[in-house]
């Protein structure tokens, strides 16, 4: 998915630069020549502020492909209804929360109220120790 | 991994313990000892994180789990280090450390008299107070923790942590209404915990269990305050399980004698037809997260493989009468 978006939004910059080049050439051969005209005889102005059709079009259509390329881009939006959050965290775990580097998102704390039932402020260190001393003694398994 | 550092420690797996206590001393070369605000590296290097002393603080309680001692001693030094010997928090991980090390019941006494001498200088210490309720817990003192349970909560009644503390101490003696109590409480402060929601259908259900007269009536609140686990959180398995469980006991037990006792207080008896229905839906829902999760389907992962193969177990059990 991403390298489609890539791909349109680079294509979108090649256009505009494209269509900027055009108008700016476009407008130095207008002047150009109005430069020369005018020295002849006068000419009509209003040619010189006109732009050729086809630059605005390609203007405009390169606008619209580097939005959509970025709007193809943005990642998955977050869940924001809490029943639905919720369910996310329970049924995918880690797994939900990781981004394009298969990182887990640095603010990922899993249940945020799983410490009332952990309660790390009343851990009972010795229980805990004698209860891995157990886990090793019954080879480890996961 | 460090990501796991982050959060608190104390409900993972032995396995995972020990891949971070292994991982200790290549943490503890890497990383920092300690950082001074005012010298030259500090214009280029990241400035100090909260993050660089959570990782040392969950660091040391895995170390301390697997026995890593010398480990969990470096991360203490250098906690108190940049924190200091009289920081709250540091006295309360002090205290954790001889704890875990100490050697025979007069080492751990030792330890009490210590926190004891702390809190009279000062009895606002929380994190130390915690601790001495933990240690008189560990030492089969239940009557004196739950005193001293409820005179930290008569100080800080908003202490959710310590709420949920009390009603675990209650629950391991049997006390059950006074478990509910608690419970309760936990959720005026966190109405959104959908884990205590459960938690509370769970005491409820084993309340009615040993309950004759009122059994009804907590059968059908057990009830609903899985509903409103399920409400807070979608396809969550332990509120299925419950919610499957109560069901099908409300169904089995006759309804008659709830019809009366209602009359005067509280919620009227749920229809016997919603509770079919709920049972349904439960099995449904129960049959569904069992079969993605076995499948292995993307996003169905989370799921502990405990409590599948309970949830397994459940529908067996319920299939069986069918089939017969």
């Amino acid at each position: 998915m991403t390298w489609i978006s890539k791909s349109i939004t680079g294509l979108g910059f090649l256009f505009l630069a494209h269509a900027c080049y055009s108008a700016h050439e476009h407008s130095a051969l207008q002047s150009a020549s109005a430069a020369t005209l005018s020295s002849l005889a006068s000419h009509s102005p209003s040619a010189v502020a006109t732009l050729p059709i086809d630059i605005s079009i390609e203007t405009v259509v390169a606008i619209l492909a580097i939005c959509l390329g970025l709007v193809l881009g943005t990642p998955e939006l977050r869940p924001i209804q809490w029943r639905v959050w919720a369910g996310k965290i329970e049924r995918e775990g880690e797994k939900g929360f990781m981004n394009g580097d298969g990182e887990v998102d640095k603010d990922y704390v899993g249940n945020p109220f799983r410490v009332l039932e952990s309660r790390p402020g009343f851990v009972d260190i010795r229980k805990q120790r004698k209860e891995f001393a157990e886990w090793v003694r019954e080879g480890g398994g996961p | 991994m460090s990501s796991s550092l982050l959060r608190p420690q104390t409900h993972l797996p032995p396995s995972v313990a020990v891949q971070l206590s292994q991982q200790a001393p290549f943490i503890l070369r890497n990383t920092p000892s300690a950082i001074s605000p005012y010298s030259l590296s500090s214009l280029w290097s990241a400035a100090e994180s909260p993050e660089l002393w959570m990782t040392y603080e969950n660091l040391m309680l895995s170390c301390l789990r697997t026995g890593d001692e010398q480990s969990a001693h470096l991360c203490l030094e250098r906690l108190t280090e940049r924190f200091g010997a009289s920081n709250e928090r540091l006295m309360a991980l002090r205290g954790l450390f001889q704890e875990a090390t100490a050697q025979d019941d007069a080492a751990l006494k030792k330890v009490l008299q210590q926190y004891e001498k702390i809190l009279a200088d000062d009895p606002s210490n929380m994190p130390v107070s915690k601790r001495r309720i933990t240690l008189l817990k560990s030492l089969k003192k239940i009557p004196d923790a739950v005193t001293a349970l409820t005179q930290l909560l008569d100080a800080s009644p908003i202490d959710a942590e310590a709420w949920a503390e009390l009603s675990d101490l209650y629950f391991s003696q049997g006390m059950y209404p006074q478990a509910i109590f608690a419970l309760e409480e936990v959720l005026l402060i966190a109405p959104n915990a959908w884990n205590m929601h459960a938690r509370l259908g769970e005491v409820l259900y084993v309340a009615a269990a040993g309950n004759e007269g009122g059994a009804d009536k907590q059968l059908a609140e057990s009830m609903r305050r899985f509903c409103r686990s399920i409400e807070l959180c979608d396809d969550y398995l332990r509120g299925y399980y419950g919610l499957k469980l109560t069901t099908s006991r409300l169904l089995t037990t006759p309804p008659a004698s709830s019809r009366q006792s209602k009359a005067d207080t509280g919620l009227p008896a749920p229809e016997v037809k919603a509770v079919e229905r709920l049972s349904e839906l439960a099995t449904a829902k129960l049959s569904e997260i069992v079969r993605r999760n076995v499948n292995g389907e993307a996003g169905w992962e989370g799921y502990d493989k405990a409590d599948i193969i309970a949830a397994q177990e459940l529908l067996n059990r319920e299939a069986k009468p069918i089939t017969r």
